[in-house]
């Protein structure tokens, strides 16, 4: 099997690798794992509470190289798009642009789940404040 | 009933029928299987369906003797391994072991509910801070330097997770036996629970053999 140019390029060069202040109320953090090859991924994003834009992305992925392609390009992608139209992203995507072959597609999968993992901690996050903001204006 | 290697007549090699691993060999489908009886019913069908038996037989006789004895072996090399007989089970019992994380996508894409993850979280945690050490360590080796303190840490993870695969498999074991239960008594309805059981037990496996290969290459 060999890696398609982009996957090989987003492994050389890596988007957006690094890491958030998981505590800050700002950021999601999701963090998978791909039982079928023991990858884990984590993906953070940090979101506009006025415009719900996700205004930064970072993520760490230890796997191979087409998990790491998956999760870079992931952020590429959910960048400067609202928290729901980051949902629609579909690993089917993922695998189209990367060229991955079908023993790669758990790759994909992980990506949509981190993407996916990371904006429920996030809107978990909002949920949790929010009565505490009904309260003051009473 | 075991699956017929010969004809009962004429005493001639047959070609394979579509059984189980299990049956090939005339078991059960039960986990708890002994080894050496195992090894014993190999040993003893190898030396009857061996191609080079069967160097004069006609052409037939020869390609059934060949598929026979290629049977034979993956059986006897999946069923053997502890690992590889109960994945095999479970993709007996219709359970797709690379597919759930990919239908389980699919299942929270469609409801809208955030994906239940196959792998339990406070695992995912370790696994990844553990990776993080491990980075470290590396990152460290190329400039020549060494960090004790990294490396006790990474020794100590390094011995919990090897008594935390001791522990699946021995819980691995006694889902083996609650599963053979099944089989003698009958009770179906007591197998997706054992089923799902076992599947958790062997995800977490592949994790944590997966990270020992990392921290033994990594200390090495």
């Amino acid at each position: 099997m060999s890696y398609s140019d982009k996957v090989i390029d987003h492994y050389n060069n890596p988007r957006n690798v690094g890491s958030m202040d998981k505590s800050s109320a700002d950021v999601g953090t999701g963090l998978v794992g791909a039982p079928e090859c023991g990858d884990v991924m984590k993906l953070q994003i940090k979101v506009n509470p006025q415009t719900n834009v996700i205004e930064d992305a970072k993520f760490k992925t230890f796997g191979c190289g087409s998990a790491i392609a998956s999760s870079s390009l992931a952020t590429e992608w959910v960048k400067g798009k609202t928290v729901d139209q980051a949902l629609e992203i579909k690993n089917t995507e993922i695998v189209k642009e990367l060229a991955l072959p079908p023993v790669k597609i758990h790759c994909s999968v992980l990506a949509e789940d981190a993407i996916r993992a990371a904006i429920g901690d996030w809107k978990k996050k909002q949920e949790a404040t929010k009565p505490a903001a009904v309260q003051t204006v009473q | 009933m075991r699956a017929v290697h010969f004809c009962s007549s004429c005493g001639k090699v047959q070609p394979p029928v579509p059984v189980d691993y299990f049956m090939f060999f005339g078991f059960t489908a039960k986990l708890d299987l002994d080894t050496a009886s195992l090894e014993k019913e190999f040993y003893a069908l190898s030396r009857r369906l061996h191609p080079d038996l069967f160097a004069q037989a006609n052409p037939e006789e020869r390609a059934f003797s060949l598929e026979q004895s290629s049977m034979l072996n993956d059986a006897y090399r999946t069923l053997k391994d502890p690992i590889k007989r109960t994945e095999y089970l479970l993709r007996l019992e219709g359970i797709e072991l690379e597919e759930q994380s990919k239908q389980a996508t699919e299942k929270a894409r469609a409801t809208g509910e955030l994906k239940k993850q196959v792998v339990p979280p406070d695992l995912l945690e370790e696994v990844f801070e553990l990776n993080m050490h491990l980075e470290e360590l590396g990152a460290q080796k190329k400039l020549g330097e060494d960090d004790p303190a990294l490396l006790e840490e990474i020794g100590k993870a390094k011995l919990s997770l090897e008594e935390k695969h001791d522990a699946l498999l021995h819980d691995l074991k006694t889902e083996w036996k609650k599963w053979d239960e099944t089989i003698d008594n009958g009770r179906e309805v007591d197998r997706p629970k054992i089923l799902a059981t076992m599947l958790d037990l062997l995800n977490r496996r592949n994790y944590i053999r997966n990270l020992l290969r990392d921290v033994n290459e990594a200390v090495e």
